[in-house]
């Protein structure tokens, strides 16, 4: 006889390591707060929806000036009107793609498959994210050229410096873009590696045995 | 107010239970753990109940959700606390089954299951269960010939921890 044999022989006796339930000790149980992995990301894909549409908005709230010189650009350049819709446009597929692969979640799949649908979800919350950080980098940079460019003070500041100087200056600039872009990413990684390390463990297991 | 449907399906988990309360056995090596665990698969269980239509059993039903849950879904919550670990409990089986060297041996087994990873363990409960390669491989998501390559590893790995 092998030991799993052994252990099913005793596998059905009611055991002691656990308590019997009635009905009464269930129905609570049922309105409880679940901390499911699936809830998690859900939270944190509504947060991240949340974070990055403000980090756009604030700007706008937070200061008059830059409000109104943001409405005389809209008005004199269509461009940036059609650039405007376009990234609402992109955040609003983002919001149905996270929904529909939300709806495909279903805890009555398969293990791998169940694991898939999971995994597809935490890749278009990736991919919002990477939208977002190279926007926000393109917004660095193009905001970066514009104060050096338009601001009196440092134009007249920059005039004086030598090409070493500016060399210099630039790659500082580059240097602060990809530091920023570079935290925020990390950033990411930790939550989800975090977050998806026992799943991927067990995807990989999975997977391999089909290998 | 208790609504029909909690009600059907409160009755239906206090007499399947057990099914649950083996996958926690299997999951968890103490009682905070398994009461949480437990706690979460009423919950997956709950949510999903709507869409069971009765087409497949009852507690096949659960296996699935309750592996799952175990598996994927389950994150350790900040509610447990204390940790009372099950070797240190003497889990007594009904008297007249009572057999030292029986439950010595289990506790034994337990302890060397609890040492496989999560997946194994998927299959070794569906292996207790007799659930056959055609339903261990659909619970799974894997085809039926590495299932049963699987099990068969499982034993020998399992043999090698009881006899280092």
């Amino acid at each position: 006889m092998d030991e799993l044999d052994l252990l099913k022989k005793s596998w059905n006796k009611p055991q002691q390591a656990h308590k019997t339930l009635s009905v009464n000790d269930i129905y609570p149980m049922l309105h409880k707060k679940s901390s499911s992995i699936v809830k998690t990301l859900f939270y944190i894909s509504i947060a991240e929806l949340v974070f990055w549409l403000l980090i756009n908005a604030i700007p706008v709230f937070y200061s008059d000036e830059h409000k109104q010189k943001l409405e005389a650009l809209y008005q004199n350049d269509t461009l940036l009107t059609v650039i405007t819709f376009i990234t609402y446009g992109i955040i609003l597929v983002f919001i149905y793609l996270l929904y529909k692969s939300y709806q495909n979640i279903s805890v009555t799949d398969s293990a791998k498959k169940l694991m898939e649908n999971i995994l597809k979800t935490r890749k278009i919350i990736k991919y919002y994210v990477l939208y977002n950080l190279i926007m926000a980098a393109v917004s660095l940079s193009i905001g970066f050229y514009y104060v050096l460019h338009n601001d009196v003070n440092l134009t007249d500041k920059i005039a004086h410096l030598s090409n070493s100087q500016l060399v210099g200056l630039y790659a500082g600039i580059v240097a602060v873009v990809i530091i920023f872009v570079c935290i925020i990413w990390l950033f990411y990684r930790l939550i989800y590696g975090l977050l998806l390390k026992r799943l991927n463990r067990n995807y990989n297991e999975l997977k391999q045995l089909e290998d | 107010m208790k609504t029909e449907l909690e009600h059907n399906f409160v009755e239906l988990l206090e007499k399947h239970q057990n099914i649950v309360h083996k996958v926690c056995r299997l999951y968890t090596n103490n009682y905070d753990a398994h009461n949480d665990l437990f706690q979460e698969i009423t919950i997956q269980l709950w949510k999903a109940y709507p869409k069971f239509r009765g087409d497949s059993k009852f507690s096949t039903w659960m296996y699935r959700v309750g592996l799952n849950t175990a598996i994927t879904l389950y994150r350790k919550s900040k509610r447990q606390i204390s940790t009372q670990d099950y070797d240190g409990v003497e889990f007594k089986i009904k008297a007249e089954d009572y057999d030292d060297t029986e439950e010595q041996q289990l506790k034994v087994l337990y302890k060397a299951v609890h040492k496989l990873n999560d997946i194994e363990k998927a299959l070794v409960f569906l292996y207790l269960e007799d659930k056959d390669y055609r339903e261990i491989s659909e619970t799974l998501g894997i085809s039926e010939v590495n299932a049963r390559v699987k099990m068969n590893r499982i034993k020998t790995k399992l043999k090698a921890i009881l006899n280092p």
